[in-house]
């Protein structure tokens, strides 16, 4: 692989996070994540597989995400979606759509279904770092809760069937609140 | 504190539903940041339904009365900026740390986020292209001839959208004019792949992210949303598509050169 294509994937990322609105403070780690993505992507394209390049890709993304999450207190999602930017089968797309409207079914389909295991394979890769991510942030939350009880959510009074009723749903709530 | 009225409890947080789908946050994210805003508030029993079209939300007030509303979604943008501040929002109003005065006035502020201004969303589309198309294997002067059309794609499609016009048409209108605009770019010797200049500078308006979270949608469980954004994804890249092609067609028959 030419190294210099690391650097083309983060300047084009970075391109796109500006219209995606993303804020310059958040724009080092989208773009770290977007070379290090095509980077283990060519790597194990180069190797044979370019589906498994995609998830291997995609989780490493998502992990990178998700501590950055944690680090940085904002949802994975703001990076997530930002780095998968050069892996992502836009073109894929729209060459399946193409090869239709010029009458080559064959062409298209054989395109189409690759661009849905591309597809597919990336949102693979991402789902399994977040279950991760949210397995680990609930496994800390249960541990919190066992060693000091919290004051748990004051909601005024009068607020009816109140949260008594669904134990489990505290952990369930503050796991949502720090997985993303 | 004084009690919110549970009805402007659902209407804040349908809107904060409808402002996380409309920046183009996952499915799920919607429902749960409705749940999230009327159980801090003093709701029971949130219940939200979202798809990438409209958002329904209904839950118990003090009284004991159920409250439900439905919202439509037109336009769907992606704007990180305003994800991150609802959640932030949401994670405040959690905690305590907001009130529902304070949550009602930064979702309205979110609202109204002017973002970047315009001549650095042109230079970021210039980049977005211009990169794509060297990291897809285009030569320098492919690069130089994508960045511009992809300018003119951003602003091209932001201004038809302003005035209305369906995402359909305008991906048309992208699709035949990035593909004219690098042909005419390749006969007159600029551009020395036109094909790739193309891919590159149509990389602004391809549904790669899209096709990508409807799948992460139905394997979230989020079955009518990710098909919703399947179709969604299908149709914006028919519409490219039509447009390039129309664009190709016209091309040969004006003799310019067959592709």
């Amino acid at each position: 692989m030419n190294p210099l294509e690391l650097l083309w994937a983060a300047l084009a990322t970075a391109g796109f996070a500006v219209l995606f609105h993303l804020r310059p403070r958040d724009l080092p780690l989208a773009v770290v994540g977007a070379s290090l993505g095509w980077w283990i992507f060519s790597a194990v394209r180069a190797a044979g597989d370019p589906a498994i390049g995609y998830f291997a890709a995609a989780a490493a993304i998502g992990f990178l995400s998700e501590l950055g999450a944690l680090v940085f207190k904002k949802p994975a999602f703001l990076y997530m979606v930002c780095s998968i930017l050069p892996l992502v089968p836009g073109s894929g797309m729209y060459n399946t759509m193409l090869q239709s409207v010029r009458g080559d079914f064959p062409g298209s389909l054989a395109i189409g279904f690759s661009t849905l295991q591309a597809a597919g394979a990336i949102a693979a890769g991402l789902a399994v770092s977040s279950a991760l991510a949210r397995l680990v942030s609930l496994a800390a939350a249960a541990r919190r809760r066992s060693v000091e009880p919290p004051p748990g959510p004051q909601i005024g009074p009068g607020s009816g069937r109140g949260f008594e009723d669904d134990s489990g749903g505290d952990a369930r709530r503050s796991g949502w609140i720090s997985a993303k | 504190m004084p009690e919110p009225n549970p009805e402007d409890v659902l209407l804040l947080a349908s809107d904060a539903a409808r402002l996380v789908l409309a920046s183009g946050a996952e499915t799920y994210r919607a429902e749960e940041t409705a749940q999230a805003f009327c159980s801090a508030l003093g709701g029971v029993e949130a219940e939200c339904y979202a798809t990438p079209t409209g958002v329904l939300l209904s839950f118990f007030g003090p009284d004991g009365r159920s409250r439900s509303i439905v919202r439509r979604i037109k336009g769907r943008s992606m704007n990180l900026e305003r994800i991150a501040g609802i959640h932030a929002l949401t994670r405040d109003l959690y905690a305590g740390r907001a009130e529902f005065h304070q949550a009602a006035a930064g979702l309205d502020a979110l609202e109204r986020l002017s973002g970047y201004p315009a001549a650095v969303t042109l230079a970021g589309a210039a980049a977005a292209a211009g990169f794509f198309t060297l990291l897809y294997g285009g030569a320098w002067n492919d690069a130089l001839v994508a960045a511009p059309v992809g300018a003119l794609l951003s602003r091209l499609t932001r201004i038809l959208s302003r005035h209305g016009i369906s995402d359909f048409f305008t991906n048309i209108t992208g699709g035949a004019l990035a593909a004219l605009a690098c042909l005419a770019a390749g006969l007159a010797g600029w551009a020395s792949g036109p094909d790739t200049a193309i891919i590159g500078s149509i990389m602004l308006l391809v549904p790669g992210v899209a096709i990508t979270s409807a799948i992460r949608d139905t394997i979230a469980g989020d079955l009518v949303a990710g098909v919703a954004r399947g179709a969604d994804a299908f149709i914006s890249a028919a519409g490219i598509s039509i447009g390039a092609g129309a664009a190709f067609g016209l091309w040969r028959l004006a003799g310019l050169g067959a592709l």
